[in-house]
């Protein structure tokens, strides 16, 4: 099997699910790209698992369709071998090991035994696979639904909340793993989460979603803005025009502090030791990614509450 | 579509439910055969043959050798029922339609692998039973072998044990939670339909038109067995396998197409 093989574009088109009158995923539209890391990111709720699911075939859609490689799920000749799934729902028979269950899934798909155990060996598991799954903790059930994902050595990746349950050990070994399958074999891995920070030192590029609909779509590096100085002096409205003076935008920072528009911290103090002023503080900043994830989904979360109309507009 | 059929008895040979199954048919098949054995020939007095369902020889040995059917097929309707049942269960049905989307091969998959695990257990059963049944039945001096028409019902109750799992396969999809399903589907089978059954014969349109079809009855006319009362309505043995297949088809089918349809969450 070759393990070289490059990624496959995911196209998300004009994607509806309706639960009854509840609308679950409202006109949905985004692409991921091969080579690079997306997490899919939204409050619970917010309808990312039926994404996936309505992805994979599994759901139906209202309207809208997913193409993988061009192709609906459904229409893949070989769908292991295209896109590996580690959905959040994935259980395992209590009373089958979890390498049992990983040769049911390669027997259907005809893959060989012997890349089962490869899978087990790779994921860190291969002892506790004998074991009844029911046995097993959420860590290992997470590291068994990334074997089964791998199984077919897939072209696109999409794993539903995997960091859920693993220690930080096993948090630091995922996204080291999720980079290189990225950046060297150059697959499409997705990935969501309910946590922006979670996936930010991972993630490429980011999907968000709250309420169903669409709210941002971009790279992390876009989210993350410019990056800016935090300054703190004694007079700040002096320092401000001496900055200002080397054309640096400036803006008050609250606390009597100010923000630099600028990556370099150094150019500020030394402006500031021209300008005569003390530095009290000097802080590198990028935008806060909770603050910003909180504001793009805030009031949107549907299971906390009656949802007023007046989200849709606020959302959008 | 062979792989999805090797799959799905992976599935079933994977948990400890195939040997505890196989254990109770055989000593179903084995404990039926002695006491028909003993029953039918009179072994416990002249007096007790009183009221006994009678037959020829040949029904005396059908009877003898599929008594454990009666228990053989409700397991092997738990059995059909649990094959899907622990999928949406366990929620395994997700990986199972990832791995093979086209959702119809998977359910054909799971009537030719019950199938052929009806006539496995059918095996089992008669193991038990011909071993013991025929045992008895020579020392009690009747004829073991009377006719060619036991080796029939013989090969009949493996095709009637894979129909009984294809019933249990559709009552499983009809209704998705496992533990209902076992309850109505055995409830329904061992009682209810029993029961319907014996009031449809309490008036000559249900007597002559309906309960012949029901599929237990099917199932005692598909192995000849011997009878409560002689003159009773009963279809001939290749019809009544028609009629139980018919069953399992009308349930099978039905538990397709929802399958085909249904939101895997």
């Amino acid at each position: 099997m070759d393990s070289r093989s490059t990624g496959a574009r995911v196209e998300v088109r004009g994607l509806t699910k309706r639960f009854g009158g509840f609308t679950a995923v409202d006109d949905l539209t985004f692409t991921v790209e091969p080579g690079r890391i997306t997490g899919f990111l939204g409050p619970n709720g917010a309808g990312k698992t039926t994404t996936l699911r309505m992805a994979l075939g599994l759901v139906r859609p209202t309207s809208g369709d997913v193409l993988i490689d061009g192709q609906a799920y459904a229409d893949l000749v070989s769908p292991l071998s295209v896109v590996g799934a580690a959905l959040e729902a994935t259980n395992f028979h209590p009373g089958r090991s979890g390498r049992d269950h990983l040769r049911v899934l390669a027997t259907t798909a005809g893959i060989p035994t012997s890349r089962v155990d490869e899978m087990l060996e790779l994921t860190g598991i291969p002892a506790f696979a004998r074991r009844r799954a029911g046995a097993y903790s959420m860590g290992m059930r997470q590291r068994l639904a990334l074997a089964a994902a791998l199984l077919g050595d897939p072209r696109v990746l999409v794993l539903d909340e995997p960091a859920n349950g693993l220690d930080p050990e096993g948090i630091r070994w995922l996204r080291g793993f999720l980079r290189m399958l990225s950046r060297e074999h150059g697959k499409t891995v997705l990935v969501s989460s309910h946590l922006l920070q979670e996936v930010s030192q991972t993630a490429d590029d980011v999907v968000i979603l709250a309420n169903g609909r669409l709210v941002r779509e971009g790279t992390m590096a876009d989210l993350q803005g410019e990056p800016s100085v935090l300054v703190r002096t004694s007079d700040a409205s002096a320092l401000a025009e001496a900055l200002n003076a080397r054309e640096l935008a400036v803006e008050p920072g609250g606390d009597g502090g100010l923000v630099v528009r600028t990556a370099d911290p150094r150019v500020v103090g030394d402006v500031a030791l021209a300008a005569g002023l003390p530095v009290w503080e000097l802080t590198p900043q990028r935008a806060d990614l909770e603050q910003l994830f909180f504001s793009l989904t805030e009031g949107t979360n549907r299971n906390l509450g009656p949802v007023a109309g007046a989200t849709r507009e606020g959302a959008a | 579509m062979t792989g999805a059929i090797r799959a799905e008895l992976l599935k079933f040979f994977t948990t400890r439910l195939w040997w505890g199954m196989a254990i109770g048919i055989f000593l179903a098949g084995a404990a039926f055969a002695l006491l028909f054995g003993l029953l039918f020939t009179g072994a416990f007095g002249e007096e007790s043959m009183q009221g006994m369902p009678t037959g020829d020889a040949t029904q005396v040995a059908n009877s003898v050798y599929t008594g454990g059917l009666s228990i053989g097929y409700l397991l092997m309707l738990t059995i059909g029922v649990i094959q899907i049942g622990s999928e949406y269960r366990h929620h395994t049905i997700t990986s199972t339609f990832l791995a093979q989307p086209h959702r119809l091969r998977v359910i054909a998959a799971k009537v030719v692998a019950l199938l052929a695990i009806g006539a496995g257990y059918g095996l089992v059963s008669l193991a038990g039973s011909v071993l013991v049944g025929a045992l008895v039945l020579t020392a009690r001096g009747e004829e073991a072998f009377p006719s060619g028409d036991v080796a029939r019902t013989l090969a009949l109750s493996l095709l009637v044990l894979g129909l009984w799992a294809l019933i249990g396969l559709g009552v499983g999809i009809l209704i998705p939670n496992q533990v209902a399903a076992l309850l109505i589907g055995v409830g329904v089978a061992w009682i209810v339909e029993p029961l319907l059954g014996l009031a449809l014969r309490a008036f000559e349109f249900g007597r002559e038109n309906l309960a012949p079809y029901m599929p237990s009855e099917a199932t005692n006319a598909i192995i000849d067995a011997v009878q409560q009362s002689p003159d009773q309505q009963r279809l001939e043995w290749w019809a009544a396998a028609l009629t139980l297949t018919a069953w399992a088809a009308v349930l099978a089918g039905a538990g397709s197409v929802l399958t085909a349809r249904r939101d895997v969450s």
